[in-house]
């Protein structure tokens, strides 16, 4: 018996957690075969794709940011689109533009890559500022507005950026309000000894994602995701997640606490990441599990917390260690 | 703030007036109490945490204390050593000394003001505490108040008009710093524009609703006590010790301490009369008040007395103790006057013994004693009549009485340290005396004869000696009362019950029939019993110029056979002291001469008796003590048990989800108890994780943590959990995993002092931070 397999409750009252099981299984487990040996990775990617969140990738070149977003795009059998960003790419070049077309004598739409159930945002932070921010409307809206006709993208829509560190050459730190709009950040890191050595197997003939087949379509991510709507959140963890996102805001450690959109986040991340658990209603241990993720990379650090070397992560998982449980109601 | 507190207290030294006597008294304590506030307000100053204050207060005061009171043995008379402290201590023995054996005033030797210098600074640290640091100031009523207590409650004289207003004005100006300071804290009065009119009709307003409210207030006060049955009438009436205190209301009446009252007649030689009575007896009888039947080796006092409705007198008195049948028939009225000017007495002078009483008011009497009192306030100038017996037993009746056995055994009962030499006199003295009377008569002539003097200026008993040894053994004067109190010992420790009455003497006959006693006439004198016959009254005070002068030695006290002149007898105490002379001096020929027999025997026996006694006195009280320590030691484990049970009650009727929280919080207790840690930041889930991560349990018994985690975990969060089978199985298991994985040490802790019944122990929840 073990924790991670636990069906706590009855199953199926308001929602088919199994389905959701399942179907998660087959996901982590086509993507498994191109990204070894980080199942926590995996989980988060699949607990934002189920709540209809955009995740951000944060770590050094050539950990398999861009890997692991391909693998996700092409486990889920969905149309995706990438992106390069690069200090001149123009914000038409992610919309798209109106071109005109002599024949018809009509300006035509033509989309841009944004157009796209999964949106792998490559180095996001190399591009300009301008750029990046017209990603923003895209991320938040769902909608893309060229020459004052918007245009609704179609669900799922996720996003999937990378980023170099940002204190590497040549890097523009994405602006708060664009950080505020990825529900979670995670980073790659180096895979262990055991993984790299079967990576070096594993990749050498061909790449590993040429065998990677669809497990999953896009119908199915939201029919998915409108089942992990339904999952219970008690009152006590509301009050919970209110609480913990409140003592971001009071803590001395941070110049700048998490946003009300962060809640919002944390409680959807939730309900997904206990619906990939096969229950139907969130527990501490999700939020907790999850709070670092969604809440670290909103938070700026005070000037005494920086200058003592802690980090967005440590102050989270601090708040976290503190705050009691909710008991029985 | 400090400062006011000091001029608060300093403003409540004058009550202390009436019970000290002597200039300067009060320099000593005002010094010292200045040094403390000094300390207080200097320090406070700083701004550092006032917790330290009242040790440096103690320390400032203690500074003082060093020049004023042991100069001698500072260094350069100011910075205190060793030998200070002992001489301070020394100090404190003798004041303690002084007041325990003078009436009050007391005069102001130097120990006394050191004990007096030594309250007030008490008092000061403690007022200070209050008002400054706790920031009530109301609360330093209490002090004053205590203050205000001590002439009330040993002297019955009360406090000057002025020392009273005077400590009120220090109060008031206290509380009137107070709300300065506030107000000035807060900063200034906003004005609020209205005209003076508007101002004059609202401070009307104000103080016709503070005036509704008192008047309301006492009201109720004065209602709510009457409306309540049993608080009306003197239900149980204690008395002890000069304060008698009905115990089921809040009736607490005052009477002063029968030997500081009587201390205080005695010695003031006045002549104010304290009453008048006319009789028809030619020999009047003592008037007796009190009677003091407890010693405990210095003061004898009174057991307390029950003002039950069946002891109330209505004309007869109860027969007394022992009462001769066939006796009786002499009987005197006497109509006594209590003096308008006298102090009210709650105890009524009456002649023993008395057979019935007529008097206005509420009376009751204790058929031991046939002491006559009331629960109300004595009364002055009060008219009564007392019918009493006056036949006496003639001294042959008492000489053929046995040993006595029908009296109460406290009657007999002595302090454990009584001096041995003091036993050792008692059987010099009574050598030779065959029967009870005999020795009754022993003693009582050895307290007459030569070897005793006098005096009403008695030497201060040094420190360290009780004051029976030092009368009866080194110094030998004194005044009536320690006459009284040492053959009373005496004569208990020969085994003849003995108890002492204090009250008067019969006075001067102004006229034919009527007598006048004045408050030089109160009197001390011991009665002793004998079986068949009663308590019978003994006179070992020598008769002096000095006082006492009306005070009369009963013909029954005497060896010789009563064929002199009864008039001669009964006259004045030299007289008798001529006769007693005579007698004393073969006796102590007597005793000095050769140890008996019966000498050598009885201390022995008297010893075995005590350590009989003792034996069981201390007994029952260690055992109580265990018991107590014992019960005491396991409340923990069974308040512990108590709630188990409750748990388990939930677990097995309760609803299912409150069942698996009983269980869940078991677990928590149970896991605390044990000395493992218990996060409240930690779920279910992951608690159950780490115990069994730490404690590594069998496999079973992981198994049921995870259950009751799991099922616990459903209970909070789920919308609508399954129902649970086994939870009461799986804790049983879990808990003993876990404590089979603990000490033996930590098993038994948890058994004794269960960490869990420590709130601050359990890991309480703490608040979440609130938004700024």
């Amino acid at each position: 018996m073990s924790l991670g397999t636990q069906h706590g409750g009855q199953g199926g009252v308001h929602t088919d957690v199994g389905a959701v099981v399942a179907a998660a299984d087959r996901i982590r487990h086509a993507i498994g075969t191109v990204i070894e040996g980080k199942p926590e990775l995996l989980r988060i990617a699949l607990t934002v794709l189920l709540a209809e969140g955009h995740l951000l990738i944060e770590d050094v070149p050539g950990v398999g940011k861009t890997m692991l977003a391909k693998a996700l795009g092409q486990a889920v059998d969905c149309s995706v689109q990438r992106i390069q960003f690069t200090p001149d790419l123009l914000p038409s070049d992610i919309t798209g533009v109106n071109v005109y077309h002599q024949d018809r004598n009509a300006f035509e739409f033509s989309p841009g890559p944004v157009f796209a159930n999964i949106v792998l945002g490559d180095e996001i932070n190399r591009a300009s500022p301008k750029t990046q921010a017209a990603l923003l409307e895209c991320m938040e809206e769902r909608q893309v507005s060229v020459d004052g006709r918007s245009r609704t993208l179609e669900r799922p829509f996720m996003v999937v950026a990378t980023q170099n560190p940002s204190d590497m050459e040549g890097t523009y730190a994405l602006p708060e309000a664009q950080r505020d709009r990825f529900m979670a950040r995670v980073s790659v890191g180096y895979p262990a000894p055991q993984a790299e050595l079967d990576m070096i197997d594993s990749h050498s003939a061909r790449s590993p994602l040429a065998d990677l087949a669809p497990v999953s379509t896009s119908s199915q991510i939201r029919h998915l995701a409108e089942q992990v709507g339904a999952i219970h959140v008690a009152p006590g963890m509301r009050r919970y997640v209110v609480d913990l996102v409140n003592s971001t805001r009071t803590s001395p450690d941070l110049h700048l606490g998490a946003s009300p959109r962060a809640t919002l986040h944390l409680v959807r991340a939730a309900r997904a990441y206990a619906a990939l658990d096969g229950r139907h209603y969130i527990v501490p241990d999700d939020v907790q599990a999850l709070a670092v993720p969604v809440l670290a990379h909103r938070l700026i650090l005070a000037p005494e917390a920086r200058m003592e070397r802690m980090s967005a992560e440590q102050v989270v998982a601090k708040l976290v260690s503190r705050l009691p449980v909710p008991g029985p109601q | 703030m400090p400062l006011a507190v000091l001029v608060a207290l300093l403003m409540s030294l004058p009550l202390l007036g009436t019970v000290v006597t002597g200039s300067g008294w009060w320099a000593a304590a005002a010094a010292m109490m200045t040094a403390a506030a000094a300390a207080s307000a200097l320090y406070r100053l700083s701004g550092r945490s006032s917790l330290a204050v009242p040790f440096l207060q103690l320390l400032a005061a203690g500074a003082v204390a060093t020049p004023l009171f042991a100069a001698h043995t500072g260094w350069l008379g100011l910075v205190p050593t060793g030998e200070t402290v002992s001489a301070l201590y020394l100090l404190l023995d003798q004041g303690i000394d002084d007041i325990d054996f003078s009436p009050p005033p007391v005069t102001a030797s130097t120990g006394v003001m050191f004990i007096t210098a030594l309250a007030f600074t008490a008092l000061t640290v403690a007022a200070d505490f209050l008002a400054v640091t706790a920031r009530c100031p109301g609360l330093v009523g209490g002090p004053v108040l205590a203050i205000l207590a001590i002439p009330l409650t040993v002297d019955d004289t009360g406090v000057g008009a002025g020392a009273a207003v005077s400590a009120a004005t220090g109060f008031l100006l206290l509380l009137a710093a107070d709300m300065w300071l506030r107000g000035r804290q807060w900063g200034t009065r906003v004005p609020d524009g209205s005209g003076p009119s508007v101002r004059l009709l609202n401070a009307l307003r104000r103080a016709a609703v503070v005036t509704v409210s008192i008047a309301v207030a006492a009201a109720a006060s004065l209602v709510v006590p009457l409306s309540i049955p049993f608080l009306g009438s003197g239900f149980l009436y204690l008395m002890a010790e000069g304060v008698s205190q009905g115990p089921r209301g809040p009736e607490v009446i005052t009477t002063t301490n029968p030997m500081s009252s009587l201390e205080r007649n005695v010695l003031s030689l006045s002549d104010d009369p304290v009453l008048t009575y006319s009789t028809d007896a030619e020999k009047p009888e003592y008037l007796r008040t009190h009677v003091l039947d407890e010693f405990d080796g210095v003061n004898w006092t009174m057991s307390p007395v029950d003002a039950e409705e069946e002891r109330r007198v209505r004309g007869a008195l109860p027969l007394p103790t022992d009462w001769r049948s066939g006796t009786g028939g002499d009987t005197v009225s006497t109509r006594i006057s209590l003096d308008p000017d006298t102090p009210p007495m709650d105890f009524l002078p009456v002649p023993y013994w008395p057979r019935a009483l007529e008097a206005p008011g509420e009376w009751y009497t204790a058929p031991e004693t046939l002491a006559v009192f009331t629960t109300e306030s004595g009364s002055t100038g009060l008219n009564y009549t007392v019918v009493s017996a006056t036949d006496e037993p003639s001294a042959a009746e008492l000489a053929a009485t046995g040993p006595a056995r029908s009296a109460p055994q406290h009657y007999l009962s002595l302090p454990e340290a009584l001096d041995p030499r003091v036993a050792d006199l008692a059987e010099d003295v009574t050598e030779g005396a065959d029967s009870p009377h005999a020795q009754a008569i022993a003693l009582q002539e050895f307290f007459t004869g030569d070897s005793f003097t006098y005096t009403l200026e008695p030497s201060p008993v040094p420190g360290g000696r009780d004051l029976l040894t030092h009368f009866l053994l080194e110094d030998r004067t004194g005044y009536c009362q320690h006459f009284a109190g040492a053959m009373a010992a005496l004569a208990r420790h020969l085994g003849i019950p003995a108890r002492l009455a204090t009250g008067f003497t019969p006075g001067e006959r102004s006229e034919e029939g009527h007598w006048t006693v004045t408050r030089a006439d109160a009197h001390a004198w011991p009665e002793l019993y004998f079986e068949g016959m009663g308590w019978i009254r003994f006179e070992p005070t020598p008769s002096s110029p000095d006082a006492q002068g009306t005070a009369t030695v009963p013909d029954y006290t005497s060896d010789d056979p009563p064929e002199r002149d009864p008039a001669e007898e009964t006259e004045r105490p030299e007289a008798s002291e001529t006769g007693t002379d005579r007698e004393s001096a073969p006796s102590a020929d007597e005793s000095g001469g050769a140890a008996g027999d019966g000498a050598t025997a009885s201390p022995s026996a008297a010893f075995g008796q005590d350590t009989d006694r003792g034996v069981p006195s201390w007994l029952p009280a260690v055992g109580a003590a265990l018991a107590a320590v014992l019960l005491l030691s396991c409340l923990p484990a069974l308040v512990r048990a108590l709630l188990r049970g409750s748990r388990a009650a939930a677990l097995s009727s309760g609803p299912p989800t409150a069942a698996t929280h009983a269980a869940w919080r078991e677990l928590c207790a149970t896991s605390t108890d044990l000395g493992i840690p218990w996060d409240p930041a930690e779920s279910p889930r992951a608690t159950a994780a780490r115990l069994t991560a730490t404690t590594d349990p069998p496999a079973p018994a992981r198994d049921a943590l995870l259950r009751l985690a799991l099922a616990e975990e459903a209970a909070r969060y789920a919308p609508a959990p399954a129902p649970v089978h086994g939870v009461g199985a799986d804790l049983r298991t879990a808990c003993a995993a876990l404590a089979a994985v603990s000490s033996r040490w930590d098993r038994a802790r948890a058994l004794l002092l269960p960490r869990s019944l420590a709130p601050w122990r359990r890991g309480t929840p703490r608040p979440a931070p609130s938004p700024a």
